[in-house]
């Protein structure tokens, strides 16, 4: 037994573009293909969130379904508990709880009891045992009240929960999570990611995409950022963000400022720069001091500082981002 | 461990059934216009027979199949064609659904083979088909009555091998709607030739000759020539036991057509990745 939940390695995914040139005359064909997703490798640990961070379009949803059998590699390999995804797909299948992204997984016009049931028969789950596990899901994911009413009646987290109860019915030991909190609002998505967190507890290994930073920066104990189909970095995300070699940025309102006291700073090691700032408007000054050691400074800083008889009205720690580090990468905003 | 497989698939099977029946009763309309569909066309088609008649005889008719009884004739063949709609048409048109809904994938998903979810997704349109034909011949019978020799038991195992044969090959012909974007032109034309030609309204003779053979090439047509003539005691084109021995040859060579299709599309779907939205 391997103790990788899931291996990918060299994979690739070439979609056929065809395009038609009609003319009356003649018709021309042109066979094109794309590169969705380009000779990438990864492991994911069992027990481990692993997150795959990226732009729009960058290949995460082609990979997560090659993982989970919908699409066939062109080429490359996965192995899932150390079986390999194209020779055992029914086998993985019992392993796997996939939930992709979009609303529609679950039958509209099943309640979703009747979804559940239907999705528990289709894993061999009947009968008495069946039942318990739907009613404990439907309670879980706070569905129990609402449970006998067709899916077509449920708001967007609502179906979003219903679809994971669905991923969930048959206990698999690997969650595949495409884009979970995209179109919920902010209590539905931070409700999401808490029960992400207690998938984890309980074991799981899980596999999740999305394009917003700080939830892969949350939720992950490593990201695989990926873009035009290629990973272009892959640690946890404290390391990536360390690896930026960008200091902390500390930016204080204070009520007065002068030269002697920005010298006095400067004695201060860890300290790279400082940046004051009168703002007319407030009048009041505005100091941006960059370091690069961390948490030992503050206090320092903050000692100095008010040993000078200068009053701190507000300060703010600015600590570098999954965005930052996607920016340093890739010349472009994650947003764009 | 066989035995477990076998059990699980019954479970699914019966599952996906459970799940078609209540979809369906969920939209009402479209319940009713199902099961009094048949009744609908039915009704022209008897004038029409009716009205070639002479002397409650239709002679012309008697010539080229050896029953004038016209009506039993077409219903006959009109029931077997539903069956061959109704795994065409029902399995096709409720993949393209679920496809264009986007539970397709949920379903493929599952750690249950294509070919055990399209029997699943056959069985319900199948039962629809079932009631739908036993109305009709029922209502038929007690308006116009029509006899029927007491063949019934060997015309049911005379037309099994074929719907066996008519499920594997219609699974496959289902599956090509997904990489088609039109459901339905698939399903009317294959269902148009299957049907027409194997004359499921008229004895194939009156064919011209190029599509006589077309149609002596599709076992279909053996399928009805045979069951009338069981039932109706008309004049078949083979030797009875020789139609039977086709069926059933018919139904290995279809199962096994219908799988390869099958595999095939599975592959190419998975491989174009067109099953789900992107
Ligand atoms: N079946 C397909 N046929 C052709 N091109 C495809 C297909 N599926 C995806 N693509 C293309 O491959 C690229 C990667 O798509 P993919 O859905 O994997 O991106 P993504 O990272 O999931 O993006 P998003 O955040 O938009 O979901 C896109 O440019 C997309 O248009
Ligand atoms: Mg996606």
């Amino acid at each position: 037994m391997s103790h990788y939940a899931i291996e990918v390695q060299d994979l690739k995914k070439e979609f056929a573009i065809k395009k038609k040139n009609v003319s009356f005359w003649k018709r021309r064909k042109e066979n094109k293909s794309f590169v969705a997703v380009n000779d990438i490798s990864f492991n994911v640990n069992k027990g481990e969130i692993f997150g795959f961070l990226g732009p729009n379009g960058a290949g995460k949803t082609t990979t997560i379904k090659m993982i989970s059998t919908l699409l066939r590699p062109t080429c490359g390999k996965i192995l899932i508990n150390g079986l390999d995804v194209q020779k055992n797909s029914m086998e993985i299948l019992k392993n796997l709880g996939t939930v992709l992204a979009g609303e529609r997984s679950i039958y509209w016009k099943l309640t979703g009891r009747e979804n559940l049931k239907y999705f528990a028969a289709m894993n061999g789950i009947t009968g008495k045992k069946a039942k318990e596990k739907i009613d404990y899901l439907l309670k879980r994911f706070s569905l129990d009240k609402r449970a006998d009413e067709t899916v077509e009646k449920y708001s967007t987290g609502m179906k979003q929960r219903i679809a994971l109860a669905k991923a969930l019915v048959a206990d698999p030991p690997i969650v595949i999570l495409d884009e979970p909190t995209s179109g919920l609002d902010p209590q539905s998505a931070r409700n999401l990611r808490e029960i992400i967190l207690e998938f984890k507890e309980e074991g799981r290994t899980i596999l999740l995409t999305t394009h917003y930073m700080e939830e892969a920066d949350q939720l992950s104990d490593r990201i695989a950022i990926i873009d035009h189909g290629e990973i272009i970095a892959l640690d946890t995300p404290k390391n990536l963000k360390r690896s930026l070699n960008k200091s902390n940025t500390i930016t204080f309102e204070l009520n007065r400022w002068n030269d002697v006291i920005e010298k006095e700073l400067q004695q201060i090691k860890s300290i790279e720069n400082i940046n004051s700032y009168f703002d007319e408007n407030n009048r009041k000054w505005e100091v941006k001091v960059q370091i690069n050691n961390g948490n030992e400074t503050i206090n320092n800083l903050i000692t100095t500082i008010t040993n000078s008889n200068i009053k701190i009205n507000n300060f703010k720690f600015e600590e570098p981002t999954l965005e930052d580090v996607f920016i340093n990468l890739t010349g472009k905003s994650l947003r764009e | 461990m066989k035995w477990q497989k076998l059990k699980f698939y019954m479970t699914t099977i019966w599952a996906i059934t459970i799940k078609d029946i209540k979809i369906f009763f969920r939209y009402p309309i479209n319940a009713i216009f199902r099961i009094v569909e048949p009744i609908m066309w039915i009704t022209p088609v008897y004038f029409l027979a009716k009205s070639f008649q002479i002397g409650g005889e239709n002679i012309g008719f008697k010539l080229f199949s050896g029953t004038s009884d016209y009506m039993a004739f077409l219903i006959i063949g009109s029931i077997i064609a539903s069956f061959v709609s109704a795994i065409l048409w029902g399995m096709g048109f409720s993949l393209k659904n679920e496809m264009d809904s986007g539970v397709l994938e949920s379903n493929w998903l599952t750690p249950v083979p294509l070919l055990v979810q399209m029997i699943g997704r056959s069985i319900f349109s199948v039962i629809i088909t079932l009631i739908n034909s036993l109305i009709v011949a029922f209502l038929v019978w007690l308006i116009f009555g029509f006899e029927i020799g007491n063949g019934i038991v060997s015309a049911v195992i005379t037309l099994f091998p074929m719907l066996i044969a008519l499920y594997g090959i219609g699974f496959g012909i289902a599956s090509l709607v997904l990489i088609t974007n039109n459901a339905n032109n698939v399903i009317d034309i294959t269902n148009y030739l299957l049907n027409s030609i194997s004359g499921n309204r008229f004895p194939v003779e009156i064919l011209p000759r190029v599509i006589l053979a077309v149609s002596l090439a599709l076992p279909l047509t053996y399928g009805f020539d045979s069951v009338r003539g069981i039932l109706l005691e008309t004049n078949t084109l083979l030797p009875l036991y020789q139609e039977q021995l086709i069926l059933v040859l018919f139904m290995f060579v279809g199962t096994a057509i219908g799988y390869f299709i099958l595999n095939k599309v599975e592959k190419y779907c998975k491989t174009i990745g067109n099953i789900g939205h992107y």
